[in-house]
């Protein structure tokens, strides 16, 4: 079980480094992909199975092309970035708050006394019909307030990125 | 696969652990590969000859008996084609975007049951599985035209980005009813939950409404006929694989075509029944005739498939989405209400004439609301 | 014989680093949106892991990260949309160049 999740955690980390140092951008989108599938990875290990299944089809099957499609739209003419030019000016100033914040979280759930937890047992059968009855239940609210953002944000993202054809 | 391990440690005891468990997960893949590879090369021919009847000709005759090795022919000429690759092309991402083609199609035939207890992997969220992973290749789609750094590829993509996106909405609402009938995400759940005389779900009315609704997404999501604009040769170069030659456009006719299957094969699961069918229940045999159910189904699938595509004109883009989101969707949607009806209704007379009565009318008040504004006359800008 | 809960922990950091220095150092715009879902990412296992080992049969774990992926999508759908209206503007994504506000 550690090997598993040792290879999955280096894809996941791998997807996210490549993600955030590669130069074209499509490349560094292919990078967030892999790192969204080693994400729905661990969720599968982690026996969330309906939310594996929920990351792979919100994430790698909307985001991800929304991400392309911004791409595309928001090209220079001139091509991709040039030269040192991914990272800006003290990029290692950056790099060392990450490290530091990094540090500082690894300290502190060592510290915590939680480190050492084994899972709490297996998870029994029928967790997609409880988070069926749950969302019409206990978390229906919630789920009300999510249809309204989506709207709202389905809306907005279309009204912002409209062109504007009257300020000639 | 878990009976595999059984099997394998019931007749060899001594193997190791290790090598039962790969053996357990290879040897299905192995087995469901070389199958559904050799029912694609098949098929292809059946469907050569099947358009080439429609459109009163003979089709392929040449390559063998009866054309039989077609396939084979059409094999070998696309792998020994150069493989040419645009000088101005992302290299990394021109060679990936056909792999990301095939493989969420070959992926999904995990969770389609051949027959009584020939599931690759049983998952207990095997539908939604089967959905997440066919939208994951809308990513694939958009990288083949991207990468060509060629205009019409990239029309050609954002069309076929478009098409896939706008029909996943209708298809999983489709689905949604037969989860709410069978209660479960679980493919072998939803077959078992068809049994009984009349107990398939297309047998129901709102079964047979979200048949013809998933059906007709299914053949949008792969860009076959009618729906094939991304990609037909006389609309934008080929779309998004004009730059492609040799095996990677190989594997792009090869993933479509295979995902074409392998939702045939969801719907044979979701709505035929699968694989039950009168003496599928047999002790000793009953695995071999259920098998033969699923295919013939399958078939039957496949027969529309090809019917559809030598009958039905193509589909223009501006028809194509208004198709999808003002008459598939708000019908997706009516369908889950019809099947809730037809669910508690007090008894099963009311329930089928209340969900029919309602499904009647939702499909004639939305074929009449759209007639108007999809098939009007083209005006055109400069010439009228 | 699964991992102990600290593996975890320490690779929710790792990964929330590793988005924060990208979102900190990026000169792109969308770059920067990349990095931020991958903290959104970071944060959404996180939650998973400490209902898969601390969650007495309550399925909350699970359900607030469903909600927190619904969340995050809308939010890039929105951030994406600022970025191509502001491209428009600005006619680039750099981040330095962004900066009529300063001052």
């Amino acid at each position: 079980m550690t090997i598993v999740f040792l290879t999955m955690s280096a894809v996941t980390v791998l997807g996210a480094v490549l993600a955030v140092t590669l130069r074209n951008l499509v490349h560094c989108l292919l990078a967030l992909v892999l790192f969204f599938l080693g994400i729905a990875g661990h969720f599968f290990l982690l026996r969330a199975d309906f939310l594996g299944a929920a990351q792979i089809l919100i994430y790698i099957g909307a985001v991800a092309v929304l991400i392309l499609f911004a791409i595309m739209l928001t090209r220079n003419i001139t091509g991709t970035e040039g030269g040192r030019g991914s990272l800006g000016g003290a990029w290692w100033l950056g790099v060392g708050i990450a490290a530091a914040l990094a540090g500082l979280m690894c300290a502190a759930s060592r510290r915590s006394g939680l480190a050492e937890k084994l899972p709490y047992g297996a998870t029994e059968e029928g967790v997609v019909k409880e988070i069926g009855r749950l969302l019409v239940t206990d978390w229906v609210v919630p789920l009300e307030i999510m249809a309204v953002l989506l709207t709202a944000a389905l809306i907005g993202a279309v009204v912002i990125a409209l062109e504007e054809e009257r300020k000639r | 696969m878990d009976a595999i391990y059984q099997l394998i440690h019931a007749y060899c005891p001594t193997m190791p652990d290790l090598l039962a468990l790969v053996l357990a997960i290879l040897l299905p893949i192995a087995i469901v590969m070389g199958v559904f590879l050799t029912v694609f090369a098949l098929l292809t021919w059946v469907e050569r000859k099947a358009l080439g009847r429609i459109q009163n000709r003979r089709g392929p005759n040449r390559v063998g008996p009866v054309g039989l090795f077609q396939p084979i022919a059409d094999g070998l000429k696309l792998l020994t084609k150069e493989d040419i690759v645009p000088d101005a092309a992302d290299k990394v991402v021109h060679f990936l975007a056909p792999v990301l083609v095939v493989v969420p199609a070959f992926l999904v035939l995990a969770v389609v049951p051949v027959a009584r207890g020939f599931v690759p992997v049983d998952l207990n969220i095997g539908v939604l599985f089967a959905l997440a992973v066919s939208t994951a290749s809308v990513l694939a789609l958009f990288m083949a035209g991207w990468a060509s750094h060629n205009k019409f590829s990239l029309l050609g993509a954002m069309r076929g980005v478009a098409q896939v996106v706008s029909y996943e909405v209708p298809m999983v609402l489709a689905a949604v009813v037969v989860l709410m009938a069978a209660g479960s995400l679980s493919s072998v759940t939803i077959v078992e939950a068809q049994r009984g005389l009349g107990g398939w779900f297309v047998c129901k009315p709102w079964g047979f409404v979200g048949f013809v609704i998933f059906q007709l997404c299914a053949m949008a999501e792969v860009a076959r006929t009618p729906f094939d604009l991304p990609e037909a040769e006389s609309e934008i170069v080929a779309g998004y694989h004009t730059e492609y030659s040799g095996f990677k456009f190989a594997l792009f006719q090869m993933g479509e075509y295979v995902a074409a299957i392998t939702m045939g094969g969801i719907t044979v699961t979701m709505f035929l029944g699968g694989y039950l069918g009168p003496g599928s229940d047999l002790p000793k045999i009953g695995w071999l005739i259920s098998a033969c159910w699923f295919f013939a189904k399958f078939g039957i699938i496949v027969v529309i498939n090809i019917w559809a595509r030598g009958t039905w004109p193509r589909v223009r883009v501006d028809q194509l989405l208004g198709f999808a989101w003002k008459l598939l969707l708000p019908l997706s949607l009516v369908n889950i209400v019809a099947m809730a009806v037809w669910h508690f209704s007090p008894s099963k007379l009311v329930g089928w004439v209340a969900s029919a009565v309602l499904l009647a009318v939702a499909i004639v008040a939305l074929v009449r609301l759209n007639a108007g504004a999809a098939f009007e006359k083209r005006s055109y800008r400069f010439t009228s | 014989m699964s991992v102990p809960l600290g593996y975890y922990l320490v690779l929710g950091a790792v990964l929330f680093a590793v988005g924060l220095c990208g979102a900190l150092t990026r000169k792109n715009a969308i770059a920067v949106l990349m990095s931020i879902e991958i903290m959104f990412n970071a944060a959404i296992l996180n939650f998973v892991v400490f209902w898969y080992y601390l969650h007495n049969g309550a399925l909350t774990g699970q359900m607030f990260a469903l909600f927190a992926i619904a969340v995050a999508a809308a939010e890039s759908a929105v951030g994406l949309a600022l970025v191509i209206s502001v491209y428009r503007h600005y006619k680039s994504v750099d981040v330095d160049e962004m900066k009529a506000l300063k001052g």
